[in-house]
């Protein structure tokens, strides 16, 4: 057997863990400090004896509900914030405080990019699923991946959800300027230009107000603390919102 | 007082040829502590060279923000505080990079890194085709490249590629270079440019990801950790990291950490063993002079003036061996680099020569051991009285208040002679006790051992009777031998187990076929492609695989010890499981995965399953037999835990997982697959490997850690050569010393021979004798020395190297049968002169 040193497993755990760029370890550390004082609605619902794979609601209230699906990256899941101060917590709580009758799914994964999150979206749709956001792109941003590669992925995404009768909400992303002018324009381009052709509800920026300012960052730099998490929730409670009290509506009237 | 000294000449000139023999035993233990030290302290100025290469400096001050005023004036104010001579800034960002030439649509992410004139403090930037790197190659936009981005872009050297909004001219190709961030991978080649023509590029601005880093050189090494830790106060709520080039924060930095303790102890052994060798030889030197010191006192000497005769003896000895021994480890070390013959290109830095402060030490040491052990014998002189030349009786031991303080006031000092080699009271302790122990093991084996072989005292065999009366009858020599050689073997032995032990954990790093490329993120649709791209025989890389890896969290445990509802319970209770965790599936082990408890399943089911590592079992209380849950993307998974896996997570070359899944109820889950195999060997080939599977696949990354791993390679293997060269000189050092040990005991055996020479016995009747007594002693001291060392590998091996402990079966072997045998050869050399001769030239000279 050929021997794998540990320094190359580091190196690969590393990489498998966190491809988002520098800091998974310490983002984790602070994960597990933090973790003491957890407290909020993220209590995962007891699982049906009879399916070995059950929904894993983030809502304190049983029973089934209609769902949000988020499909994003690190930021989405949280990375180096408890559960209960990621932006989807927060936004459950919004949705439960305003009585709408929704179920936040976690989409989120580390490190995952655009071609990722498309693999994933049959799965993440699961269930009674009738809002989508997509908050994809940071990730294709920091490895600097072809920007029509994003637009392609986020492209199918959008289309299949559509075309399950699924109400899209895209979250925009920017690529950080030490890639140069052309990389981070073309970048730019590529969510308008989806919205444009998709007509759906956009977040210019998921990180507006939050990006580029330390204070509201981790040492990392790139994830959100959970006052950042805030400001991000606000920016997609923004859009969020109206529809989903559109949808309510709906749900109301249907039946 | 001038009678003294008439008296010590005279005795040195009456037993000169006894007193060679003591001089040359101090000689060469004072020569193998010098050479030893002068070699390990050489050694370590290189690993410390090299250790400052892999930053570029003696400490560097990284932020991935930009320095605030504040932050610029506090490190202003430390570093001038320090005493800091020389620091350069440098700054790194992934940055896009294009050909000038417009009309070609290729671009590729490369690390950038922008250097002052200062850069490097340490180590040298290699270029290609022996061109020498210096900062003017870089001034007015000039680039220096790796060797991938020419590929990967098709540009060559003299091209123009564009950096931000910057054109720059290729004007070299890095083949190496120092400060390589160790433990840091990238996405891309690097490219070199000058710090001042950074800003030109427009690169950065608000929102840019950067690393913006001081390095510092120090004149005085001393100061580093101080600074560090002022530093490291000063910006504790900042985003500023500081560390120097000893942080052990990563794999070589804890390599050069154990090599060098390491070291240390055979420095500290190796002081030992030369202490023992000198003792042993005082001790029987002192004992020879039994009958003369009767003498001296039937005509009067008073026991003051014998004891200050045979201190200055021994003194004066002592020095002239210590700075013979001086001179010898001279020659020694200077021999060193023609040994080593044509790999000291590995080694050339090595200054070789002898240093001051190891010369001192071993002057120091050969002339305070051979007075510490000559004190206590010549105090028992108080006690011989002339009766004794009459009467031959024995003398009998006797402690009285001046001797018991003599002895606790030389067992002080030896302890303060092993903390100061040790550089630690705690390690002095450490070691001394263990020292003390093994001395009591051989004081009781040698009881033992005498009782043991009382019945075979009776044997009919003339040769075996008398050597099995020769370990019991007084004056035997059994514990002195047993104690020089049980210790000698003991340390020699676990010395080069040690090193054994070091070098095997080396080599795993050091192992060339390693994987050194990984690919991120293949889609699942992707898979066959990849596989069939790999797999094609043109690649020239090694074995691989397609890992499938999923993320997930453990949201509940329900088990026999531990329960625990939610995640967020998880992560309050579930001690080091409330993480995310990498998941994959798969039906088999690795092979540095063992089941120790459950079985592991075969084949797939539709009914979860997971076995756990041991580690985070443990810790987390989880039994096979219970359930978990965990939030796979959302959708919870609840498998039965059915086996519990040791997983050797320093060999585990695909990775290594805490949770494996049985395959059948994640397969549909979304995932992605990863890849560690070894790249091509040649850099072009390499390259050219990136650039095809990249315009393949476009969304997978590569990242390549071989440049890297070549440092690492390169590090390692100048300690590993370091490090057997200083084991072999333990070796060569110890036997010399343990040979002059028991030959010194030759002179209690020479009248006996003769004794029985003039009563009949043949030559080779008394040789046997003596080989059947040498052989007994050696195997037994061997013996219990290498069992010793068993001990003080798994001792050190845990607890200072901090390495896993590893037995060498044939170096324990190996230690007992050659030290039995060199005992017995030795014995019987050592007494050849009289067995050669009419014996009464021997018995005259007595």
């Amino acid at each position: 057997m050929k021997r794998f040193g540990r320094e190359h497993v580091a190196l690969l755990a590393l990489a498998v863990v966190l491809m988002t760029g520098a800091c998974g370890s310490r983002a984790a550390r602070e994960d597990e400090r933090d973790g003491a004082g957890a407290r909020g609605p993220a209590a995962a619902s007891t699982p049906p004896k009879s399916s070995s794979i059950a929904p894993a609601t983030m809502g304190a209230k049983a029973g089934p509900r209609p769902r949000i699906a988020i499909l994003g990256d690190s930021l989405t899941a949280g990375l180096g914030l408890r559960q209960s101060q990621a932006y989807p917590t927060l936004l459950q709580q919004r949705l439960d405080d305003e009585g709408l009758n929704y179920e936040v799914v976690n989409a989120g994964v580390s490190g995952d990019t655009s071609a990722g999150g498309l693999a994933r979206l049959d799965w993440a749709l699961q269930g009674d699923v009738r809002i989508l956001i997509v908050a994809l792109g940071g990730n294709d941003a920091l490895r600097a991946l072809p920007t029509d590669q994003l637009r392609d992925n986020l492209a199918t995404v959008i289309e299949r959800a559509q075309a399950r009768g699924v109400t899209v909400v895209l979250a925009g992303m920017e690529a950080p300027p030490n890639f140069g002018r052309d990389y981070i324009v073309a970048f730019h381009q590529v969510y308008p230009a989806l919205v444009a052709k998709y007509h759906v509800a956009f977040v210019p920026f998921l990180l507006a107000g939050v990006a580029g300012i330390d204070s509201l960052n981790q040492p990392d730099g790139m994830h959100p603390t959970a006052t950042g998490a805030r400001i991000v929730a606000d920016n997609v409670w923004k859009v969020l919102e109206p529809i989903a009290k559109e949808k309510r509506v709906e749900t109301r009237s249907g039946t | 007082m001038m009678f003294v000294l008439r008296m010590a000449a005279r005795e040195t000139r009456s037993s000169w040829r006894r007193l060679l023999f003591f001089f040359i035993c101090i000689a060469v233990g004072v020569a193998a502590i010098v050479t030893l030290r002068s070699v390990i302290q050489s050694v370590r100025q290189v690993f410390g060279t090299e250790a400052k290469a892999l930053i570029a400096g003696d400490l560097l001050i990284a932020t991935n923000r930009e320095w605030t005023p504040e932050a610029r004036q506090t490190i202003d104010r430390r570093l001038a505080d320090a005493g800091v001579t020389d620091r350069t800034e440098t700054m790194e960002t992934p940055t896009m990079v294009r050909p000038a030439d417009r009309t070609r649509q290729v671009a590729k992410m490369a690390e950038l890194r922008a250097v002052q004139r200062g850069f490097p403090l340490y180590g040298a930037v290699e270029l290609q085709g022996g061109q020498t790197y210096s900062h003017a190659l870089l001034e007015g936009h000039g680039a220096l490249v790796r060797p991938e981005l020419l590929t990967s872009i098709g540009v060559a050297v003299g091209d123009q590629i564009i950096i931000g909004q910057t054109a720059f001219t290729i004007r070299g190709v890095i083949a190496r270079e120092p400060g390589r961030g160790m433990g840091e991978f990238s996405l891309g080649p690097r490219v070199i440019i000058d710090f001042d023509d950074l800003p030109s590029t427009g690169l950065l601005s608000f929102g840019s990801r950067a690393r913006r880093v001081v390095l510092v050189k120090l004149p005085d090494e001393s100061r580093i950790e101080a600074l560090v830790t002022t530093l490291r106060d000063d910006f504790r709520d900042d985003f500023i990291n500081t560390r120097s080039f000893r942080s052990t924060e990563d794999q070589v930095g804890r390599d050069f950490d154990r090599a060098e303790n390491y070291l240390s102890l055979v420095g500290l052994i190796i002081v030992i063993l030369g202490g023992i060798a000198v003792s042993s030889v005082t001790r029987v030197f002192i004992l020879q002079k039994i009958r003369s010191i009767a003498v001296l006192k039937c005509v009067g000497a008073r026991s003051t003036q014998i004891v200050a005769v045979y201190l200055l003896q021994v003194v004066t000895l002592g020095l002239a061996g210590s700075l013979l021994g001086v001179a010898l480890a001279r020659g020694v070390v200077a021999a060193i680099p023609m040994a080593l013959g044509g790999s000291t290109s590995l080694l050339a830095t090595v200054h070789y020569g002898v240093t001051w402060s190891a010369a001192t030490q071993g002057v120091g040491i050969g002339v305070l051991v051979s007075l510490l052990f000559s004190v206590v014998p010549l105090l028992h002189v108080r006690f011989i009285k002339p009766s004794l030349l009459l009467r031959d009786e024995t003398v009998r031991r006797r402690m009285d208040w001046l001797g018991l303080g003599v002895l606790v006031a030389v067992s002080a000092a030896l302890v303060a002679l092993t903390a100061w080699q040790a550089a630690s009271l705690k390690a002095g302790l450490v070691v001394c006790a263990g020292f003390a122990g093994l001395a009591f093991v051989l004081q009781l084996a040698g009881q033992g051992l005498i009782t043991l072989v009382k019945p075979l005292a009776m044997s009919k065999s003339f040769p075996l009777r008398h050597a099995v009366l020769h370990l019991s009858r007084p004056g035997n020599q059994t514990r002195v031998i047993l104690l020089a050689v049980g210790l000698g073997a003991f340390f020699i032995v676990g010395v080069r187990s040690l090193q054994g032990s070091l070098l095997s954990e080396f080599s795993v790093q050091v192992a060339a076929d390693g994987p050194d490329m990984f690919l991120l993120d293949v889609q699942r649709a992707q898979a066959d492609g990849v596989r069939a791209f790999l797999a094609d025989p043109a690649r020239d890389i090694g074995d691989f695989q397609l890992i499938p890896v999923l993320r997930g969290r453990v949201v509940g445990v329900s088990g026999r010890e531990t329960n625990l509802e939610g995640a967020d319970e998880v992560r309050q209770r579930g001690n080091s499981i409330g993480r995310e965790f990498t998941l994959t599936y798969r039906d088999r082990l690795e092979s540095n995965e063992r089941v120790v408890d459950g079985a592991f399943w075969n084949g797939p089911s539709t009914e979860p399953e997971v076995s756990i590592e041991k580690q985070i079992a443990e810790r987390a209380k989880i039994h096979v037999g219970d359930t978990m849950r965990f939030d796979i993307l959302g959708q919870t998974v609840s498998p039965k835990v059915t086996s519990i896996r040791d997983v050797e997570w320093r060999e585990s070359r695909n990775g290594g997982f805490v949770f494996v899944f049985r395959p059948g109820v994640l397969d549909k889950a979304p995932q992605t697959f990863v890849a560690p195999f070894r790249g091509p060997h040649d850099v072009t080939a390499r390259a050219r490997f990136q650039h095809d599977l990249v315009e393949r696949f476009p969304n997978v990354s590569v990242i390549d850690f071989h440049e890297v791993l070549e440092t690492i390679r390169d590090v390692m293997s100048k300690v590993t050569l370091a490090i057997t060269v200083v084991g072999g000189l333990v070796l060569l050092s110890g036997v010399l010393i343990l040979i002059g040990a028991v030959a010194m005991t030759k002179f209690q055996r020479v009248y006996e021979a003769a004794v029985f020479k003039t009563l009949g016995a043949n030559t080779r009747t008394i040789a046997k004798m003596l080989l059947i007594e040498y052989g007994v002693l050696g195997s037994l001291a061997g013996l219990i020395g290498s069992l010793g060392a068993v001990a003080l590998t798994w001792g050190v091996s845990k607890y200072a190297l901090e390495i896993p402990w590893r037995i060498f079966p044939s170096e324990h072997t190996a230690g007992v049968l050659l030290t039995a045998l060199l005992v017995a050869v030795i014995g019987v050399l050592s007494s050849l002169e009289v067995l050669r001769n009419k014996p009464l030239a021997t018995l005259r000279a007595e």
